[in-house]
Formats: C-alpha cells, structure tokens, sequence
C-alpha cells in the first residue's frame, strides 16, 4: 500500500504541475479562486464582466476585512482540510495524466476534431461546479444583508447570466436525465432568487415587493404569536407567580386552568345536549309531579335555608335528574332526551378518559425525549444555574435560594448514597410510622362512616339544626385539614429522603381522600338500598291515590274530573336525585373550606405577621407564624378529587359541573390573588415536570375509581319508578336497546345484538390483553436497551477519565499531525511548480486545461473529469458520470492497479 | 430604504461591524439605541457605571463577571463596536448559518464561541483554565451566606472531579465543552430579538 500512496503523491505532483504553468499564485485561497476567475472570462467573453469579476476577486481574495487576520487562519484551515479530503480525487484524476501524457501525440489527433464541440460543456459544467460553494456563500449574505454592494450585484448579475446560459443549453448536454433535471431546478432556482435584486425592469420591483412581503409576514407570525400568548387565559398571571414562585407552583395553576378547560368542555356537552333542550322543549315546570314541588314542601320551598341545602325549588328543577321526563322524544324536533341522557352520562366518562391519557401520553413524550443524565450534575449547576433572565430583585433572591436548595440537595444525595446507619431503627420507625397513619386513616374512615349513619337518622327527624344536617360535610373537611399535618409530623419518623418523603405523604393524603370518599359512597349507598327497599310501597300508595281519585263518587258524572294537581301526587323519594344533592353539597361546602382556609390560613395569618410584627417581642416574620407557603400537595389533591366528585356526581346532577366551573373560575382568580400577596416562595423547589405527570397519575386513578360507583348504580340498580329519565324501565341502560329495537333497521340491532355475544366479547378482551402484554415487553425490552446504553456510556467515560493523560498527548500528537500534514501540502505544491519545466506552447495549453478540470472535479460530487475524452477505453459519456463515489472509488482503484502494473511491487 | 439609510448613517461604519457580528441592520439601530439610552451623559462610550445601572446585571451573581467582559484588557470604556461584538455572542443561531461559506471565519454566535463567553465568566484570571479557586468564588457569589465553606468545597471538588480529564485539578475549556456537551446551548445562550 505504502509504494501506493507514494505513487499517488508523485501524481499529485505532477498534476499541480499543471496548474503551476496557468500562473495561479503561492498562498493557498487563492490557489482556488484562480482558475474560476479565469475561465469565466472565457466562458462569457464580455469585458466589463471580466473587469467586475477581477475587482471581486481581488476584494474576495485579496484585500483583508476588518477581521482579516481571523479569516485568513479560518481559511487556511479549511484548506488544510480539504487538501487531506482532495487525496483520492487527485489520485484517479493523476492516472489519467499520466496516461495523457504516454499517449500524449495519438491523442491530439484522435480527439482533435471532436475537441471544441465538448469544450464548450466542459468548460460551463466546470464552471459551474466551481460556483457551487461561491454561490451558496452568496445566497447567505445575500439573505442576510438589506442591500447590496456594488461589487456584490455585479458578482450575481454574471452568475444569473451563467445560469441562464446553462437552461438554454441545457439540452444539448450529453448529461444522463438526472443530472439534467436537478441541474436544471438548481439554476431556475438560484435565477428566479437572485434575478429580482439585480433591478431588471419590473423585477426589481417584485424582489423588493417579495422581501417586504417576507419581512411584513415574519412580523405578522411574531405579532401573532404575542396574540395568541395573549389569548391564553391567564397566561400573564400564572408567568408572573411562576417568575415568584417557581415552576412547581406555577404547576398547580397550570393544572387548574386545564382543568378548566375540561370542564368547560364538560359544562358543554351536559348543557348543550340535556339541560337546554330539556329546558327549551320538555314539559314546563308545574306540567307533571315530578316537576312539581311537593304540597307539603310548597310553603318552604323559596326559603334559603331550604335553596342553599338545594331543596325546594332547587331540588325540583332541571339541575337534577329527577326532572327529567321519560318522555321517548320531546318537542317538535323529537329530540330523545332519555337517549341522550344516557349517553352524554357516558361521553363525559369518555372524554374525560381520553383527554387524561392523552396529556399523560405527552408528557412522557417530552420527558423521555430530554433524557436526562446523571453525568456533570455539578457541573450544569455550577455552570448553567443562572437564569440570565432574571431582572427581579426578589426574583433573584428566589434564584439565590433555589441555587442553595438545589446545591443542598445534590450534597445531601450525595450523602445519602453513602450513608450508614441501624437498620433496625430506621425499619422499626417505619414501620411503627406507617402503623400510625393506618390507624389514623381507619379512624377517619371510621368517623365519616358513624356521621353518615347520624345524618341518615337526622334526615328522619324534623327540625334538625344546622350543624346536625351539615355534619358529614364539616367532619370531612375537618379530617382534610387536620390529617395531612399530622401526617407530616408522623412522617418525621421515618427519615426518608425528602423527595421520597413528599411521595410517600401524597400518596397517604390520598389514601385519606379516597378512604373519606369511598366510606361515603359505602354510607349512600346504604341509604339508596333503603330507599329503594321502600320504593314499592309507595309505588302501591301512589296508584291506589289516583285510583282513589278518579273512581271515587260525590262529583258530578257529566263533567269529567280534573286531573289531581301534580303537587298533591305522593311519590317517591327518587335515590338518584338525592345522590346528586349530597354530591352538589359536598362540592359547595368543600369549595367554601377551601376558600375560608385560604382567607384564614393564609391571608388572616399573612396580615398578622405583617402588622404585628411591629409591636411583638419576636420576630414573627422569621420567626415561628412566618407566612404560609404554597401547599402544592395539598392544593392539587384537593383539585383531583373534587373533580372525582364531579365525575361521580354529574350523571345525578347535570347542573354539577356548571357549579364546577364557577368554582374552578373563582378559584383560579382568588388563588392567584392569595399566593401574590400572602405566600411565601417554597424553601425548596422542586421540578415541576415530573411531579405534573404524577398528578396526571392520581387523576387518572380517580377517574377510574368515580367511574365504578357510577358504572354500578347504573348497570345494577333498577330506577325509580316515577322521576328521571329512565322512569319505567328495569334498568337505565334499557334505554339503549329500546332505541335501537325502535329506531334503527332491524338487521342492526341484530348486528348489535352479535355483537354483544359473549363469544365474541370474550375474545376481543383476550386479545386486547395479549396486545397489552407484548407492547408492555417491548416497551420494558426497550427502556431495558436504553439502560445498558446508558450504563455503556457511563463505562465509556470512566474508561476515559482513567486513560485522560494517554489521551491528552494523544490529542496533542493529532493535532500536530493534521498541522504537519496540511503544511507538508503547501510546500510539495510549490515545490512541484518550480520543478516543473515548460513544455511546448500548444502541450502547455492542454495541461493546462487538464489541470483546470482535475482542479475542479476536487469536490467531490460530479466527477466527469474533462480528460475522459482523452482515455483509450472509450465509454459511452452517460455512463461515466452515475455518481461521484463509485466512479472515484473505480478510478483509484484503477490508478493502483496501473501503477502496480508500472512498477515492480517491492 | 431611504428613512432607513439615514438612520443608520448615526452609527459609524455600520457595514464593518454587520459583516463581523451578522447582525441585521434594523437590530444594529435598536442596539444603538440602547447603547445610547446607556451612555448616560453621551460620552459616545460606555463605562462600567453605565452598565452596572442594568437591573438584571445588578442581581445576576455574575453581573461584575459580564460587565467586565465587556471591557477586553482591563480597558475602561466599550464603544459601540465592541459593544456589538459582545452581544453578538447571543444572537440565534440560524439554519443558513449552519451551511454557509467556510471561509469564513466562525461567526461569533457559533455555539464554541458561546461557549468560549460563558468559559471566561468563571475563568476570573483569564489563564484558560477554571481553577478550584475560581470554582468557589463564583459558588459564594452565587449561592450566598447560607452554606457553609465546607459544603462549597466539597461542591467545588466534586465539580472538579466530574469535569476535569486531564488531572491538573482545573476545568480547562475542552473540558468545560464537553461537561456541557449535551447542553442546548445554541439555544439557551440566544437572545430572540437579536436576530
């Protein structure tokens, strides 16, 4: 190989050689210029561009900038570099020199004739060639800069007459289609950009026209981008608590307006498709009995005592499901309300469902994609903490602190990792904790259940007080404010890391919720069963009641009776409804705990703090009260579960998520009121974007679990008899079946009755699971994959840090060597131009030209070389040039093999 | 064009410094303006005063560090070129850049010359190297009172340890580039008005 290589330098030497007779000069930038500036002269044959051309030239080249000592190095450099890559090129162009050369006289003659027809191409695709990387250049600062220079105008005015050339020759080209055609769209390209600058008649005006149309379209994008920002509801609010407070509070107001978002859409669909046709098209109010307040109930009934415990007139009204009529169709567009009933009941599930898993979805996408490492932790702190941004004082004060905090804990992980300590202590401690707060969430559960059998009793009774009917309500929030607390002091024990502590007392605060949640399902679902168990009494006296009233004699035969004013009807005590009244008051009372928290806990305190401080014997702002932080944990379980609550709650209540909304909306503005002016930023900031796809988890788990009882109640338990939309039926997803049997063509309904064969079912879940299984491997198979890549390259950089001295003189030598080789070039080009000796006029002017083209075909792509022509292995001209590689790597081969074939191998 | 031209005629040699930073013309008039809505007694230079009445420069830990790299070799006043130069390190980098004309010189937005200007932030004595020295006078500039000297050398050292390859016991600047390697710094380390 060695012998080759040095065969191959011999020839690049004799290919310089050459160009050295053309006259190019010594310094090596423009040893690439010379030759473009020669033939294009020729090309175009007009003088005054010559005379641009040159003046460009000599600007190019020549005459420095004012950071010319820079550029010259860059340039130098890069000539070294491309003076390495040049190598194989200059080889398979050197064979055919050489071959030139043997044969030079026979040549002559043979391709005399043929000669100035192939010039012309040859020389143009040289040229062309060559502009490549020049016009790139200038379409970057052509782009970059407003006007043009002189010299710059010129420089385009000569390429686009180039290009112009090129498209009307285009055809006679002996090129292969391909080339042809990208060759063409290049050119029309490069004209139709550049011909408007060049102030021709009109298209100077339709360039100007373009440009200002492109500056005025990127400031309309710009502006409209700050529009839509704007557009964004409280977006400016939730930024300026972020810039206070952190990402991870800014994190809870972010979930809350999505949230919003949601129920918005909730709030839609509930009364767009049920309570407004309802109100618009059903039965009016007063029409039938169980839209009616009852006699008994009618004197009380406007009270607002009665109203706020949503009795009375609130109880009787399209909020609730027991207004609704079983009516098939209602009103002149025959609307189904029952149908519909049903299923937007089952959309909201639906799109809840979707909505949830598809923003978890995403954002597991954007966490992966990061990919975090575990390497240089130190180093991006130390480096990368700042926010540059930040133009706040207090801001900054917060950046101080979350610098801290985060430096604190990296060094208390670092701890961690190596720490030693009694096991047994710590497991006895836990242990004992986590027995503390089990027995703690037995007791809560405990309690709510016993007030909710006393409220079942009190509901009995008459005139009970106000707290006796609003126990349930003010145990449960009474738990919720005290037990996360105590939880925390309990967790005290335990000595977790405090990030795996904050895990540990979000899951049990939601233990806690869940437990309250599900005992007081547990205790209305007890007093559902009651109320059913005594349904059909009543459905008895009810009948008998309007037996009695229309068979009854002592009225007047001839004139028919008036039908029995729906108030005095006796009816029963509709389950459903008072389902949804207990979960529209437990909403109502929760949002009011919440918000006399905040006013108490937060703003009360704040106040104190701040005033008092001026005359107590502490300091109370740094002392004990402080102000309050941000209780993130607290603020999102609290949001997740009332949102199960709507959730459970809404199928009862259809007004319930309307109530939501106002309450998210007051929520947001009151919230962000009280975390600006009462609270303090969090001693330790933790990131957001992580903990957000938790929340995302819990909410997704409490969809689910509102999802049973609901499922439940609907698929298991009969309706009642004379209130709600599916009065009548044995069970309320009959309405499905009824409309389909009615409705729909019958092969239909027997294609949903196929359907729902278990046969069927049963191996479409078998599947499902199976699908569930092999993406679940896989996706382990391939985080499995991601680990052992990580770990690859943990080992990798050890290796390295171990091998760093080894390394570091390597490096050193590298770098010397490219320096040493890229200056050895230079100096075998100038050595090589004085050896050469001057040949013969006419010989010269071949070499000449040969030189030319293996100058140009150096860069890499289209290698047609000009000397083809001249090669005794005549080839048709379209196989020559397919592509550049194969057709270098074939040349080189060749040249060895020639070479070798020259001379004895040593 | 003719409004504009005019304008721009208030900044001396506005071509030289467009061609050095890539800035446009119209953020060079919204730089001078700032650079002379800094000049407060219209020196036609800036002083350290100057900048130090920036709000975000006067909370930023390393405020001093960035004033100063606007005054090269212990100089006292920036003009408007060098003013312009040391921004330009923040101007975005944009997808024509990446492809453009080798012969040139980097241009100063280059993600090693972005790095390179946030390197001689730390490197305080501009030996090329960023000394376990240096390392904690930043910490303490940044992190404050409320950790105690032990615990910044022990961040200090272990920085040192993560980013040092060579053994010398200070992050040199291929050092310094390659902790950051995966930071998006092209990103980060881009002001989008500077376009």
């Amino acid at each position: 190989m060695s012998h080759q290589v040095k065969g191959l330098k011999e020839e690049a030497r004799g290919r310089v050689k050459g160009r050295a007779r053309s006259g190019s000069p010594p310094t090596g930038d423009r040893l690439g210029r010379r030759p473009s500036s020669k033939r294009a002269p020729k090309a175009q044959g007009t003088l005054g561009r010559r005379g641009a051309q040159r003046s460009q030239k000599e600007r190019t080249g020549g005459s420095p900038s004012p950071g010319s000592p820079q550029r010259k190095q860059a340039e130098r450099r890069r000539l070294g570099e491309e003076l390495g890559k040049q190598e194989p090129s200059k080889a398979e162009g050197t064979c055919k020199g050489r071959r030139k050369r043997d044969e030079r006289s026979p040549l002559k003659e043979q391709t005399a004739p043929s000669k100035k027809e192939k010039e012309i191409p040859r020389k143009e695709e040289k040229l062309k060639r060559h502009k490549k990387p020049r016009s790139s250049s200038l379409a970057s600062s052509g782009s970059g800069g407003e006007s043009l220079s002189e010299e710059e105008l010129a420089r385009i005015l000569e390429q686009v007459e180039e290009k112009k050339k090129l498209i009307a020759t285009m055809r006679s080209k002996p090129w292969p289609m391909v080339k042809k055609l990208t060759e063409l769209r290049e050119a029309q390209e490069f004209v139709e950009k550049y011909e408007g600058a060049l102030g021709k008649g009109k298209g100077k005006r339709l360039y100007a026209c373009k440009t200002l149309m492109a500056k005025k379209w990127v400031k309309f994008k710009r502006d409209f981008d700050n529009f839509k920002t704007q557009c964004i509801p409280w977006e400016m609010k939730i930024k300026d608590i972020e810039s206070h407070f952190g990402s991870s509070v800014a994190s809870y107001f972010i979930f809350l307006r999505w949230m919003y978002g949601v129920n918005l859409v909730l709030f839609g669909l509930i009364f767009g498709l049920v309570i407004i046709p309802e109100v618009l098209m059903g039965m009016p109010y007063g029409s039938i009995p169980r839209k009616t307040v009852p006699r008994a109930e009618e004197e009380s009934a406007m009270d607002f005592s009665v109203l706020w415990d949503f009795e009375g007139y609130i109880k009787y009204s399209a909020l609730f499901y027991g207004y609704y009529n079983n009516q098939r169709t209602i009103g002149w567009l025959r609307y189904r309300l029952p149908m519909a009933y049903f299923m937007v009941g089952v959309s909201v599930f639906g799109y809840s469902l979707m909505i949830v898993i598809r923003s978890m979805a995403s954002n597991t996408q954007g966490s992966t994609g990061e990919g975090e490492s575990d390497n240089f932790t130190f180093s991006f702190k130390m480096f990368t903490s700042w926010d540059y941004l930040i133009g706040n004082s207090e801001t900054a004060d917060n950046k101080y602190a979350s610098i801290t905090t985060s430096f604190k804990e990296s060094i208390v992980d670092e701890q961690e990792s190596n720490k030693e300590e009694n096991i047994h202590l710590t497991r006895f401690l836990r242990v004992l904790a986590n027995f503390l707060i089990i027995c703690c969430l037995c007791g809560s559960g405990y309690l709510i259940y016993f007030v909710v059998k006393r409220s079942q009793q009190f509901s009995k009774m008459q005139n009970v007080s106000w707290y006796e009917r609003n126990e349930v309500e003010i145990v449960m929030s009474l738990l919720g404010m005290f037990c996360p607390p105590l939880f925390e002091t309990i967790a005290a024990l335990e000595n977790y890391h405090p990030r795996t502590g904050l895990k540990w007392q979000l899951g049990r605060i939601f233990a806690l919720f869940l437990g309250n949640l599900y005992t007081f399902l547990l205790a209305l679902m007890d007093d559902v069963h009651l109320k059913l168990a005594n349904e059909e009494t009543i459905k008895n006296i009810t009948h008998w009641t309007l037996f009695n009233y229309y068979n009854s004699s002592g009225w007047n035969e001839s004139v028919p009776r008036p039908p029995l004013h729906p108030a005095d009807v006796p009816r029963g005590s509709c389950w459903e409804t008072a389902v949804g009244i207990e979960f529209m008051r437990l909403t109502v009372s929760d949002m009011l705990v919440t918000y006399i928290t905040i006013l108490l806990g937060d703003f009360l305190r704040a106040c104190f703090v701040r005033f008092m401080n001026y005359c107590w014997c502490w300091d109370l702002e740094a002392g004990f009260p402080s102000y309050a932080e941000f209780d993130i944990s607290g603020n999102v379980l609290g949001l997740i579960f009332n949102q199960g609550m709507i959730w459970m709650g809404s199928f009862y209540a259809p007004g319930l998520v309307g109530i939501n909304v106002l309450r998210l909306l007051t929520s947001m503005y009151f919230q962000c009121w009280a975390v600006m002016s009462s609270n303090v930023p969090h001693e330790r900031v933790f990131k957001a974007s992580r903990s957000n796809n938790f929340y995302m988890g819990l909410l997704l788990l409490v969809l689910f679990l509102s999802l049973l009882p609901v499922a439940y109640t609907v698929m298991s338990l009969p309706p009642s008899f004379d209130c709600g939309p599916f009065s009548g039926k044995n069970r309320m997803y009959d309405v499905l079946q009824e409309t389909i049997e009615n409705d729909f063509p019958t092969f239909l309904g027997k294609i949903f009755a196929f359907l729902a064969n278990p046969g069927l079912i049963i191996p479409a879940i078998l599947l499902m699971f199976l699908a569930i299984y092999y993406l679940n491997s896989v996706s382990k198979s391939l985080s499995q994959a991601n680990a052992q890549l990580r770990k690859k390259i943990q080992a990798l950089r050890e290796v390295e840090k171990s091998h760093r001295s080894v390394k570091g003189k390597a490096t050193a030598r590298d770098s010397g060597d490219t320096l040493k080789s890229s200056s050895k070039n230079t100096t075998q080009l100038q050595l090589t131009k004085e050896e050469t000796s001057p040949p013969s006029a006419s010989q010269s002017q071949a070499m000449d030209k040969k030189a030319q083209g293996l100058g140009t075909s150096n860069s890499a792509r289209g290698t047609m070389l000009p000397a083809s022509g001249h090669l005794p292995i005549s080839r048709p001209p379209g196989v020559r040039i397919d592509s550049g590689h194969p057709l270098s790597q074939t040349h080189l081969w060749r040249s060895a093999s020639g070479k070798s074939a020259q001379r004895p191998p040593h | 064009m003719g409004s504009r031209s005019s304008h721009a005629a208030v900044i001396p040699d506005v071509d030289s410094i467009r061609r050095e930073t890539g800035f446009s013309q119209a953020s060079l008039l919204r730089l001078h303006h700032r650079f002379r809505a800094l000049d407060r007694n219209k020196k036609g230079y800036l002083s350290r005063m100057d900048l130090q009445q920036i709000g975000a420069l006067a909370v930023n830990p390393l405020g001093d560090r960035i004033i100063e790299s606007f005054f090269p070799n212990g100089s006292q006043r920036v003009d408007f070129p060098g003013f312009v130069r040391v921004l330009a390190h923040f101007r975005p980098v944009e997808d024509e850049d990446t492809d453009q004309d080798p012969k040139k010189p980097e241009p100063l937005n280059s993600r090693r010359n972005k790095l390179h200007y946030a390197f001689q932030l730390y490197d305080l004595d501009r030996d090329g190297k960023i000394s376990r020295h240096e390392m904690l006078q930043v910490l303490r500039l940044m992190v404050g009172v409320q950790v105690t000297e032990e615990q910044l050398e022990n961040i200090a050292d272990r920085t040192v340890q993560e980013a040092d390859e060579d053994g010398d016991g200070a992050v040199s600047f291929l050092e310094f580039t390659k902790s950051l390697e995966k930071m998006d710094v092209e990103q980060k380390m881009s002001i989008r008005i500077l376009k």
